[in-house]
């Protein structure tokens, strides 16, 4: 019965609005497995843990609703742009934060800048050595040494072999 | 008292260290300012980093250095290549780009530069004044007054929407969603944890904060083509001072535009970009038989976009500080830094933290002194910044980004939400999403949460709470306003 009604409801927008809302969508259907989640909570006294989640969540498939069935997710910038240099550029990201823990900060970054330098059509090889391995060892000691501030080691805490600053500054 | 602790600010901002970050912090803003696409909010996101093991005070004046230079420095590509450094540039491009095609690019920037100063010190001038007033009165407000704020504030969405108020909407909601994540603040309940020990205390807001800003922007500009739009400036600016003529003409726009975007500026939602369209628009209504026209490149179009803009950063920090609710999402991100350093904005700051709000005002102050500076002195180089190629430096904001989102505890699982935060950022502004309401919410969702719960168990779960207490209403219906205004306008249209 439900899934008839559901069914109706969904020929009546037409497949076509909900193709061309793509995020409205997702939107809708992440609200409806929060709501799923949040109706498990305990019900406290008065308004519980779910209230909100609950509330918010039906907020977002109210608003995302009338963007599904007025067709107003716009496509406008859509035409100016190539998602294949987006989605490469995310995958190295995926992969420099992946090796992060395993290579530690400095072995995976001085990996991860000729990658992406390469793709940024930089193609001098002394500026992208220098900086494939200057920038790191830079942000290594501004950040670790002068700084303080934890960064990955990897399995083999290559960064460990950089001499200290001569002048430390902490703070 | 006030002297005292004004005596205290003057004291830390006189260690050298301060005062080289405050440098620091004002040419890097400068620097990401004058190209264009590199905005202040996404510098501050992306810097923010370097703060974490600094004294608040010293992050603060760092971050406040990145944020006067860069809205400041996003007039200069707006007056030379007509495309605005910053959003809150782009008013300035209607007077400013016209000069410049005349021959008078040095004396657009050189106006911009004395406007930046005279609305960025009266914006100070005005949340020293008016900060310890709202926090003295807010330091009665209870939880019903408290969400009634958190309430306007959300409502403020529709007005930071841009072109949908349902997209905005949504973003807005959305962030308040991912707020929830974690331990409830009432029953302490792990809500959508799944057992992750590092979601038990929520999300990292920062996190998502580098990735909207950063990893989206960049993704974006991948997509765009790295090098895409690299226009070129040849132009030699010469001179250092305006003429006096000029100062004359340009004063009383410079001083009323500051008072003006310092109010629009105080306003949650209403970033430098609205408050400079608003003081350019105001300008050429009160001065419409200008000569030239503006639009034309007369230099008081220049001066009051470029005024309220930079006032719009002090105001921003009036209910930032005073109520706990950004103005604008570069002020949110300023939440945040204080936030990792166990600083809470918020009506009590006056009484826990005097000396850094007094260091943060002072500081503030010698900013915009430096700036003014720094601008008279430097306009020829700062012009020269435009041509720097895009593909020299996202490669190095990318790993920055990696970066700030790991430092934040020491763990990758932040770097990958800063990750999952920066393609979902970039499918939204694909689709035409603002990320601003998304901001607000995830800052703002807690306050609301907590304090709506803590009335309704005040008022033994009745919602009439809200409307016994005179403040409370007042808020709540400027916050309906504030739906409803658009709304209406957008049924009309």
């Amino acid at each position: 019965m439900v899934i008839q009604k559901v069914g109706a409801v969904l020929d009546r927008i037409g497949l076509e609005s909900v193709r061309s809302s793509p995020l409205s969508v997702f939107f809708i259907l992440f609200s409806a497995v929060v709501i799923f989640f949040a109706s498990q909570f305990p019900s406290g006294d008065g308004v519980g843990p779910s209230f909100f989640p609950i509330a918010v969540s039906v907020g977002i498939i109210f608003f995302a609703g009338i963007d599904v069935l007025t067709g107003s997710e716009t496509e406008l910038e859509i035409s100016e742009f190539d998602f294949r240099p987006a989605a490469a550029v995310a995958a190295f990201l995926v992969g420099y934060v992946l090796l992060m823990p395993v290579l530690g900060f400095l072995v995976s970054t001085m990996l991860f800048m000729p990658v992406v330098l390469y793709y940024s059509d930089i193609r001098s090889k002394l500026l992208g050595v220098a900086l494939s391995i200057g920038f790191p060892i830079a942000l290594f000691y501004i950040f670790a040494r002068i700084f303080l501030v934890r960064l990955p080691e990897g399995v083999i805490p290559v960064s460990r072999l950089l001499p200290q600053l001569p002048l430390v500054v902490t703070f | 008292m006030v002297v005292e602790y004004i005596t205290q600010a003057l004291v830390n901002l006189a260690d050298p260290f301060v005062l080289l970050l405050m440098v620091s912090g004002i040419l890097l803003g400068i620097l990401m300012g004058s190209i264009p696409g590199m905005t202040a909010t996404m510098t501050i996101a992306v810097l923010l980093s370097f703060t974490f093991t600094m004294e608040p005070s010293q992050g603060m004046i760092l971050l406040l250095g990145i944020y006067g230079g860069a809205v400041y420095a996003g007039s200069i590509p707006a007056i030379l290549i007509r495309t605005p450094g910053t959003p809150s540039a782009a008013a300035t491009i209607f007077d400013g780009h016209p000069l410049s095609q005349k021959g008078e690019a040095g004396r657009a920037i050189r106006v911009s530069t004395i406007a930046s100063f005279v609305g960025g010190v009266i914006s100070v001038i005005a949340l020293m004044f008016f900060s310890p007033v709202i926090a003295d009165i807010a330091l009665r407000f209870r939880s019903p007054e408290f969400f009634a704020l958190a309430f306007f504030g959300l409502t403020i969405i529709a007005s930071v929407s841009g072109d949908s108020l349902t997209k905005g909407m949504v973003s807005g909601l959305f962030g308040m969603l991912v707020a929830t994540v974690g331990i409830d603040p009432v029953t302490g309940f792990h809500r959508f944890t799944f057992d992750i020990p590092e979601l038990l205390t929520g999300v990292e807001f920062i996190a998502v904060m580098i990735g909207l800003f950063g990893i989206a922007e960049g993704l974006r500009k991948y997509s765009q083509g790295i090098n895409s739009g690299n226009d070129r400036v040849d132009q030699e600016i010469t001179g250092v001072f305006p003429s006096l003529s000029d100062l004359r003409s340009i004063a009383p726009v410079s001083v009323g535009s500051g008072i003006l975007g310092s109010f629009i500026g105080a306003i949650p939602g209403a970033g430098g970009d609205i408050a400079a369209f608003i003081t350019y628009n105001e300008a050429t209504r009160w001065l419409k038989d200008s000569v030239p026209s503006f639009g034309e490149g007369n230099i008081r179009g220049v001066a009051a976009a470029e005024s309220g803009n930079n006032a719009s950063t002090g105001g921003a920090l009036i209910p930032t500080l005073t109520l706990g609710i950004p103005g604008d999402s570069v002020s949110a991100i300023l939440i945040g830094a204080l936030l990792v350093h166990d600083v809470n904005p918020g009506p009590g700051l006056y009484q826990e933290e005097p000396v850094l709000l007094y260091t943060i005002f002072v500081g503030f102050l010698l900013i915009y002194v430096f700036i003014l500076i720094f601008g008279m002195l430097g306009a020829n180089y700062w012009a020269r910044l435009i041509n720097i190629p895009k593909s020299h430096i996202w490669p190095a904001i990318l790993v920055l980004c990696v970066i700030g989102a790991i430092a934040l505890r020491g763990n990758v699982f932040d770097a990958w939400i800063m990750l999952g935060a920066g393609v979902l950022g970039y499918a939204m502004r694909l689709r035409g999403y603002p990320l601003a309401p998304m901001v607000l919410g995830l800052i703002l969702a807690p306050i609301a949460e907590e304090n709506l719960r803590r009335s309704l168990v005040l008022s033994g779960g009745s919602p009439t709470i809200f409307l016994t207490s005179p403040i409370a209403l007042v808020i709540i219906l400027l916050g309906l306003g504030a739906i409803a205004l658009p709304t209406v306008r957008s049924l009309r249209a």
